[in-house]
């Protein structure tokens, strides 16, 4: 398998050259949507930044980190808003240890929506002006498995892979997929097969094409046009898609956009 | 104000099937799955008019299961939602869900299965016809004439600062009162924000067994940070908060609880539970904006009144959110994301009396369907509140 994929420095080399335009608290992911609509960047919506206490301040602020530090990503525009707990700033220093491409703005400094709207997409623009980015092989392509507990099948395609000399990292879900993508997306996976569980329907994870596969159950045979493979998909089919998908072919969860970032909360809000 | 009485209401809205009211007609696409939440906001961002929220929730049945369907039925329930379009697995938890709505009380309704539609490439473009039906059926209807009474507004505070106290609080808290006092329901929320203040609010309980509620209420909350190991008196006021010059929580909490006027307190509700009658209410949410803000919708709650010291552009789906600053310098340095510049009473321009009628002016122009800026801005932010994170069940 001989991949080539994008020069993302430290951050090793990425199947994608994502720009992430990156919230930093639930009161920015609207005006982070429009501002990535408009460059072509990604983003994604969630609920956190504030109102949050105990190990959820250091691990929210950490898993923004993995996020804005993922092989798959390029450039990183943090937008925040200013008054909350994980403010844009602190949190584009601590990404800026490991992603150097990176900027922040702050919409109580930008003179508010439209202000931060034009702004955002200046430094995004600048941003990517600023790193182009070359190609490079990637040698150490790092497949994540999500799957029940109970589905031999992801164990089957790990010895399929470790035959085939690809990493591998394999996270069963308990009771929610997105956070053992979350938990995938945190170890640098740069893909992930779902052998998504009877019950649930295909998803993704923003960051990482995800590789969707049915199972029987009657759910999925009812929609199996939003799987990437069959039930009845073997290893070597599974394999020579993922070859695809790492080298650029885009996924069913990338083209509808399904799947939302789950993030790993312990603590209640206030 | 002399010449405003119960009778001579100044609201119009639509009245719901169930003798609920909205002030708007909106049309709400309402994923109950997190991987169906794409599929709603492409539905919402193709037909003018409709309106969709984002969640995480993946149909798991943890301990915080029934705060989620709550919040999710309640919320697809709100009376300013003319018809809501939801879009399921047919699972048995998301019609729990839906009949849950119904049984609140649901102008329209339509579920679109994926499982039933082709996936999500037929739910799209099936949504996208139900929603362009629904928003046409819904310009057709008039407003009417409504009572005091079909008001629900939610009173919340985001981004506190030294002016807070003194400025945008006491003149929301005027307009409160004459609401109250024409009977119309009003909602003071944010348990964090009233630590500190909860006695002088038990005081003012037209029960004393409200009173009595209103402690437990707050104490149960402070138990429920303390398991966690964390002290909130020590930890509030918030970073932006001193930033903007307050010093501390009792400070924070005593400007905070001024929303609420000078009313008495007729009830306590619990978080995304509806008022059955008119009244002043204190419910117990989170200080999270929009954890806060979602409950209220899901409460039934029409109009919010949002002040803020800091700014902050956030909106609801449902609810039309009007924001006032608590400082002139804000307003004008951040001025698409404010209604209503309190700051004039720091000005020495304006009364609080005076800024306090201008809210009560606003909240009846925005019920009677002029656009908030956060409407205009498109804001339709969403959180669902977790009592116990996500990744422990």
């Amino acid at each position: 398998m001989k991949i080539t994929g994008f020069d993302h420095g430290q951050r090793g080399v990425g199947i994608r050259n994502l720009q992430l335009i990156l919230p930093s608290v639930v009161c920015s992911t609207h005006i982070s949507s429009r501002i990535a609509k408009d460059v072509g960047a990604i983003t994604f919506a969630h609920q956190h930044g504030c109102g949050i206490i105990g190990n959820d301040v250091g691990g929210i602020s950490d898993f923004f980190c993995e996020l804005a530090s993922h092989p798959n990503v390029g450039t990183v525009l943090i937008v925040g808003l200013g008054c909350e707990t994980i403010q844009g700033n602190e949190l584009a220093e601590k990404v800026l240890g490991s992603n150097p491409q990176t900027k922040y703005l702050v919409i109580q400094e930008s003179g508010g929506v439209a202000g931060t709207f034009e702004s955002g997409i200046k430094q995004a623009n600048d941003l990517a002006k600023a790193n182009p980015v070359s190609n490079k092989e990637l040698i150490d392509l790092k497949v994540g498995i999500e799957s029940d507990l109970a589905d031999s099948r992801a164990e089957e395609l790990a010895k399929k892979l470790e035959a085939a000399g690809i990493n591998f990292e394999i996270e069963n879900t308990s009771k929610n997929a997105g956070i053992s993508f979350a938990k995938l997306m945190g170890k640098g996976v740069h893909l992930i097969i779902s052998f998504t569980s009877e019950s649930q329907p295909p998803s993704g994870f923003p960051l990482i094409p995800t590789i969707n596969i049915a199972s029987k159950s009657a759910l999925h045979m009812a929609l199996a046009n939003d799987f990437d493979l069959p039930a009845s998909a073997t290893n070597v089919q599974i394999i020579d898609l993922i070859e695809r998908v790492a080298s650029g072919t885009k996924t069913k969860s990338e083209i509808s956009g399904s799947g939302e970032i789950i993030a790993p909360r312990v603590v209640r809000s206030v | 104000m002399s010449n405003l009485s119960s009778e001579t209401s100044l609201l119009t809205g639509f009245p719901r099937p169930d003798g609920r009211i909205g002030f708007r007609n909106q049309v709400l696409v309402m994923p109950l799955h997190s991987a169906l939440c794409a599929t709603a906001r492409s539905i919402s961002q193709a037909v003018s008019g409709s309106v969709s929220a984002t969640h995480d929730w993946s149909g798991e049945v943890d301990s915080d299961f029934e705060r989620i369907t709550k919040v999710l039925a309640g919320f697809a329930a709100n009376p300013n939602v003319f018809a809501t379009i939801f879009l399921t697995l047919n699972t048995d938890n998301e019609n729990q869900i839906i009949k849950r709505a119904e049984d609140i009380g649901i102008a329209n309704s339509q579920i679109i299965d994926i499982s039933k539609v082709g996936g999500l490439a037929g739910a799209l473009s099936l949504g996208i016809e139900l929603a362009q039906k629904f928003v046409s059926e819904a310009k057709k209807i008039s407003r009417v004439s409504v009572p005091w009474s079909a008001l629900h507004l939610g009173l919340e505070c985001g981004g506190s600062d030294a002016l807070s106290g003194i400025t945008a609080n006491p003149a929301l808290g005027v307009a409160s009162d004459l609401l109250v006092e024409l009977g119309a329901v009003s909602v003071l929320g944010e348990t964090t924000e009233i630590l500190g203040a909860e006695h002088l609010l038990a005081a003012r309980a037209l029960d004393p067994k409200v009173g009595e509620q209103i402690i437990e209420t707050v104490a149960r909350y402070e138990r429920s940070i303390n398991y966690e190991g964390i002290d909130m008196r020590g930890a509030q006021p918030s970073r932006g908060n001193i930033e903007g010059g307050l010093t501390t929580l009792e400070e924070k909490s005593l400007g905070a609880a001024k929303k609420a006027g000078n009313a008495p307190f007729t009830g306590v509700l619990e978080y995304a539970d509806p008022a059955k009658k008119p009244g002043l209410y204190f419910m117990d949410t989170p200080g999270h904006d929009i954890e806060q803000l979602t409950g209220f919708a899901a409460a039934g709650i029409n109009i919010v009144v949002f002040t803020s010291g800091r700014g902050t552009p956030t909106g609801s789906a449902v609810i039309p959110t009007i924001k006032v600053s608590t400082n002139t310098q804000m307003a004008t340095s951040i001025p698409d994301l404010i209604d209503l510049n309190a700051g004039t009473i720091a000005d020495g321009t304006q009364t609080l009396q005076e800024v306090g009628k201008a809210i009560f002016d606003e909240i009846i122009a925005v019920a009677n369907g002029k656009l908030t800026a956060a409407e205009k801005g498109g804001h339709q932010e969403f959180a669902l509140s977790r009592m116990y994170g996500t990744v422990i069940s």
